[in-house]
């Protein structure tokens, strides 16, 4: 199939995600990716540490109840089993490990701010972009306004370091 | 109404329609934000304004008739500020949230190692609530104004609609204009940094000397372009 040949131009690809995203909207949300990374991170804390310790901390209770019924951890694990299907089809699977420690370093604290940045704000990039801001929703507004920012500092540390 | 198992067979569907997607068109919302700021190459970018076309004008017509899911909380300072921190991250982790998940399928383990680390900040940060109890959480919040907690309600399409009486979709075509002009100023930077490196052939019949001139003009013309466009989308987007 010529779609596992050539790249695809992500305006196309965005266009057909965008419709898919509306039929979502209209069954049972917009497309999100931070709600469900919250509640495998509670699944995975569950695991680790047992029901019982985890009962004593106030967000999995009050906030986040561990739960695999949750639709949105399947779009997470959808997209990796669908970027891993098309991969393996075109022939771009391999594995790649980053090489210096400074990339490692970078990748760490990155993770760990956008970790911070999704609990803190009960959204992600995905749904500040195709969720909330579409809705019209103010949030997202902020939240955009947020992201715009902090790319604009992270660009400015990134730029640094690549220098350095 | 549909099943929980519904639910999330349809959100896997969903998902891996968008992962084989992404995959394939190599988009990225880190490179769509980063690129534009730091190489002035808006390939992602145009994309990411395409999708929130389609959206803007599917979700507000949806509500408009009564329908869709629109998620239903509190607009806070804290989405300024987590998305602020989000923002630093994605960009010095290389990878978004989608992206992260795509590239982990594509076997990157810098990728699993950055939504490694997004699950333990997500599980630390989860500790530090318990002490400070901010934002409220999603269940106890009212669409009321919360101001002790920075909290402003609910404020979107559907909330327009139902005090004007106006339905969304008037709103949802004034930002789709806004989102288009953006566009257009994007398409019309791209041209101006193309004749400003003399792709365009027009010009090559012309004296270099003229050509020496046109070219500051043309970057000077590009410079401007670009920041009224990004600031222009910190305003309306």
């Amino acid at each position: 199939m010529d779609l596992f040949k050539k790249t695809l131009d992500p305006i196309v690809a965005l266009a057909i995600i965008a419709l898919l995203d509306v039929f979502l909207f209209v069954i049972v949300g917009a497309w999100t990716v931070g709600g469900g990374e919250t509640m495998i991170a509670g699944l995975v804390a569950k695991y680790v540490l047992g029901a019982k310790t985890l009962a004593r901390i106030p967000f999995w209770t009050l906030v986040f109840t561990p739960t695999w019924a949750y639709w949105k951890i399947y779009i997470s694990l959808g997209m990796g089993f669908g970027a891993f299907v098309a991969a393996v089809l075109s022939k771009e699977f391999y594995w790649r490990v980053p090489r210096h420690l400074s990339e490692w370093v970078m990748i760490t604290i990155g993770g760990l701010l956008m970790g911070i940045g999704i609990r803190m704000s009960f959204v992600c990039n995905v749904s500040t972009f195709f969720g909330l801001t579409p809705e019209m929703n103010l949030g997202g507004y902020l939240a955009v306004s947020g992201i715009v920012a902090g790319a604009w500092v992270g660009s400015l540390i990134y730029k640094k370091v690549l220098e350095a | 109404m549909i099943t929980v198992t519904g639910q999330c067979v349809a959100a896997f569907i969903f998902g891996s329609t968008v992962g084989v997607l992404v995959q394939r068109s190599r988009w990225c919302n880190t490179a769509a934000l980063r690129d534009a700021m730091l190489f002035k190459s808006y390939r992602n970018t145009k994309a990411l304004l395409v999708g929130m076309m389609i959206l803007t004008l599917g979700f507000t017509g949806f509500i408009s008739v009564g329908n869709g899911n629109p998620m239903r909380f509190d607009v806070g300072l804290n989405q300024f500020v987590g998305l602020f921190l989000f923002g630093i991250g994605m960009v010095l982790a290389g990878a978004c949230t989608v992206s992260s998940w795509v590239k982990t399928g594509e076997g990157n383990i810098g990728a699993m190692w950055a939504l490694l680390f997004l699950i333990v900040g997500l599980f630390v940060s989860s500790l530090l609530w318990s002490f400070t109890y901010w934002p409220p959480a999603p269940a106890a919040m009212t669409g009321q104004p919360n101001l002790a907690g920075l909290q402003f309600g609910f404020a979107d399409a559907l909330t327009l609609q139902q005090k004007t009486g106006i339905p969304a979709i008037v709103f949802g075509l004034i930002q789709f204009a806004a989102l288009f002009g953006l566009y257009r100023a994007i398409l019309r930077k791209e041209r101006a940094i193309q004749m400003a490196r003399g792709v365009v052939p027009s010009e090559s019949a012309s004296p270099a000397s003229r050509a020496g001139a046109a070219v500051p003009e043309a970057v000077g013309a590009a410079m401007s372009d670009g920041s009224g466009a990004s600031g222009s989308f910190q305003e309306e987007a």
